[in-house]
This record gives C-alpha cells, sequence and structure tokens, in this order.
C-alpha cells in the first residue's frame, strides 16, 4: 500500500491539515499555491521582457511578481541583474541581499553578492556615481545646467548603462533646446531599455513618430560623439533562445558581462608599474642631463660672458679715462719745464735777435719802416 | 508639451552605498501569504472575542 506524502505549507514548512489549512500558521493553502502560481507567472512575463530588453517592464512585472510572493527567489535575483544592467547597483544589491537573506543556500545572489566583494574598488565607484548623480540632479533643481551636464557626463562615462542619468541628461538637453543632443542621449537609453516609457515620451514631444523611435533604437550609438570616454554598446545576444536554457543563457550572458568587466577592473587596478621604475629613473636622469646641457649650462654662459663684457668695457673706460689723464698731465709737466727753463735762463731768453731787417735793403722807404718798427 | 520643472520632479536621488541598507529595510514589501495572515489573525482575534462573549452571556 502507497504511503501518502504529507502535505507541507509553503508559507512554514508545517503541515496542512486535513482542511486546507496549516497546521502553524493556519494560513489556506489553495490561497498560497493561487498567490506563488500569479508569482510565476509574472515572473516569467518579467522574464520575456528582460529577454526582449524591454527592462522597465521586466521590473514592473518582477515586481507584481513578488508582490504574490516576495520569497521568490528567481524573481529577486533577476530583479537585482536588471536593475544592475540599468546602473542602479544600490537596489541590485539590496535585492540581492534580501534574495540570500531568504534562501542563504543554492542562491546565485550570493554568487554576485560575493563577485562584488572580491572587487572593493566597485562599491567606492558606486558610491561615487551615486554621489555626483545626487549633485547633478540638484545642480539641475537649482537651474545650473552646464554643471549639471558636466556632472552627468562624468557619471556616465563612469557608468555607460545608467539609463537614469541619460534621462536627466536628455530632459536638460531639451530644455536648453538641444534637440538632436536629446536625441542622441535617448537613442542610448532604448538601446538599453528598449520600450522605456519616459525616452519614449520625450520622443513623442519632439515630434518623433513611433516608426521613427523604432528605427532609431536599431541605429548605432557608438561613436556618437555623447560622451568624452565612450564604450562599446552592449547587445543581448540571448534573444531567440528558448525554453528553460533561456534563462539560463540570459543570467550567465549576464553574469559573464559583470565577470568581464569585473576582470577588466581588477587587471586595471593590479598593474604594477615597478617593472618600469628603472626606466622611469634612466628617462629622469636622461631629460636632466638635456635640461642641464642645453638649457642651464647655455644660459649660465651667456650670463658668464655678459658679465665679462660689462668688466671689460668699464675696464675700457677707466684705461680711456686715465690715459686722457696722463696725456693732460705729460702736456703740463712740459709746459712747466719749459716755463722752469725760461725761467732759469731769462738773459737768454732777453738774446732774441731783433727783427730782421735785411729787407729793408731791398727798397723798404722809410714810411714803411716806421710802420714795421710800429707794428713790431 | 514638456513642461522642464514638472519633468525635473520625476527625477529622485538615488540611494548611496551608505543608504543600502535603508533601501533593503524600504523593499520590504508585504506579499500575499503576509495579507492572508494577517487576516487570519484578525480572524482568529475576532472568534477569540465572540467567543468569550458568547461564554459571559452564558455565565450571566
Amino acid at each position: 500500500m502507497a504511503t501518502k506524502r504529507p502535505v507541507l505549507c509553503p508559507n512554514c514548512g508545517a503541515h496542512v491539515k486535513k482542511n486546507g489549512y496549516c497546521s502553524a500558521c493556519h494560513m489556506p493553502l489553495p490561497v498560497l499555491k493561487k498567490a506563488f502560481n500569479t508569482s510565476d507567472y509574472y515572473y516569467n512575463i518579467g522574464y520575456d521582457r528582460a529577454v526582449a530588453r524591454d527592462l522597465s517592464g521586466a521590473i514592473d512585472s518582477l515586481n507584481i511578481s513578488l508582490r504574490y510572493n516576495k520569497k521568490n527567489i528567481m524573481s529577486r535575483n533577476l530583479l537585482g541583474l536588471v536593475y544592475y544592467e540599468m546602473g542602479e547597483i544600490v537596489n541590485a544589491l539590496s535585492q540581492w541581499v534580501m534574495s540570500v537573506n531568504y534562501q542563504s543556500t543554492g542562491n546565485l545572489a550570493s554568487k554576485y553578492l560575493k563577485e562584488l566583494r572580491q572587487d572593493p574598488t566597485l562599491l567606492s565607484n558606486v558610491d561615487q556615481i551615486a554621489q555626483k548623480y545626487n549633485q547633478a540632479l540638484s545642480y539641475a533643481k537649482s537651474e545650473d545646467f552646464d554643471l549639471a551636464i558636466i556632472q552627468l557626463k562624468s557619471v556616465l562615462s563612469a557608468n555607460p548603462h545608467f539609463v537614469k542619468g541619460y534621462l536627466l541628461l536628455a530632459l536638460l538637453y531639451i530644455n536648453s533646446d538641444n534637440y538632436e543632443r536629446a536625441r542622441t542621449t535617448l537613442r542610448r537609453v532604448l538601446k538599453i531599455d528598449k520600450a522605456n516609457t519616459l525616452a519614449i515620451h520625450y520622443l513623442h514631444e519632439m515630434g518623433d513618430t513611433d516608426e521613427n523611435i523604432i528605427e532609431m533604437s536599431k541605429e548605432s550609438v557608438e561613436n556618437d560623439g555623447l560622451l568624452e570616454a565612450d564604450e562599446e554598446a552592449i547587445t543581448l545576444s540571448s534573444a531567440g533562445e528558448t525554453g528553460g536554457s533561456k534563462i539560463r543563457l540570459f543570467f550567465s550572458d549576464l553574469i559573464e558581462r559583470y565577470k568581464a568587466k569585473a576582470v577588466s577592473r581588477g587587471e586595471y587596478g593590479e598593474i604594477s608599474f615597478a617593472k618600469y621604475s628603472g626606466i622611469y629613473v634612466l628617462l629622469g636622469i636622461i631629460l636632466g642631463i638635456f635640461l642641464l646641457f642645453f638649457i642651464v649650462v647655455p644660459a649660465q654662459k651667456r650670463k658668464i660672458i655678459n658679465e665679462k663684457d660689462e668688466l671689460i668695457k668699464a675696464y675700457s673706460e677707466e684705461l680711456a679715462d686715465k690715459n686722457a689723464t696722463i696725456t693732460s698731465l705729460t702736456n703740463e709737466i712740459a709746459n712747466l719745464n719749459l716755463e722752469l727753463e725760461t725761467a732759469k735762463n731769462p738773459q737768454k731768453a732777453g738774446d732774441n735777435p731783433l727783427p730782421d731787417y735785411s729787407d729793408i735793403q731791398n727798397g723798404m722807404s722809410d714810411d714803411d719802416l716806421q710802420n714795421m718798427i710800429k707794428n713790431e | 508639451m514638456i513642461i522642464f520643472e514638472e519633468e525635473l520632479k520625476r527625477f529622485q536621488p538615488i540611494p548611496e552605498v551608505s543608504q543600502a541598507e535603508d533601501a533593503i529595510y524600504s523593499n520590504d514589501l508585504k506579499d500575499i501569504s503576509d495579507i492572508v495572515f494577517q487576516v487570519t489573525e484578525e480572524m482568529k482575534t475576532a472568534s477569540v472575542d465572540a467567543a468569550n462573549r458568547m461564554v459571559g452571556r452564558v455565565r450571566r
């Protein structure tokens, strides 16, 4: 005779009585079963939306799923992943922490949390991004639009999947009548979240039709020049897969992407510059020598030459002065000697020969002679 | 028509890592099980009260 397996309460795990109520928590089993089935139903809808990259739709469905059963681990984990994909890391973390709290063993969320814990820089980056976004929001509210745009660009360079950041940036561009930039920004939103209601609303308000929006979401966002440091647009490749493997592929795809990000961050963090230190020292010495020989030494030489020139000029001027003084003194000495000699021999000075009047014999008249004597 | 100030009200500050704990507590929503449990407890309390009232009437 086959033994009848006891029915356990899905809420507390106690036995369910024959009347359909739990013996411990007194919950009606049919109601709980119905609620749990509805939760799974909304989880499936949420999953399909996530695969189709309708992330905001997926969030709505997964939240409804959790309203029916807050302990639906799959819903919580997927909601965390969707939040992570949309750049809302803290929300993702909170979902995963609660998921682990409800089921500590065999839970994918513990793997995600472990990965996050292994990368301490990630959390600090997340914190900085959140602070910068909040600051940008306060700038926008206080009408410092340029500062808000700069801050948002910085946020989006660090986290290119941050949908809220793109939406705020698009709103700021619309406010400054820069519609082309706003479209570029919203295109990025649609690449991440295909049916983002706010992005579509803004595009409708800018006069875009539904066809335009669909076409726009297909366009590539690479090298659109929106941010200074663009990163590759990530496309979900798991669409088209069927059955139970879909969820595994979706998760593995997201996890692999997450892992790739984590590894790349790790590589950046672990680059050792110690091996290049010798080269840097050598380069420093060469640069120092170069500076010494080509800049410092010529400048010093020029300075010394200038100083010498100045000195030579000064000495030359002094020498010329001295020579002039010597010449004048020499002349003075000569004059004084002459005067001295004259003073010593006065009779000799008186022996001056008389004027030559020899020409008189050559027919000079008496008057002429008198005039000449007078002149003399 | 986009009214900037109205649209800006849609944007709220996002929680920082230090506020993650608050986010977790605020996310602890009530599901169907909680509501049914609450209703069951209320019903239980109500039935106990009714039984007590009945006992009181009978004694009187």
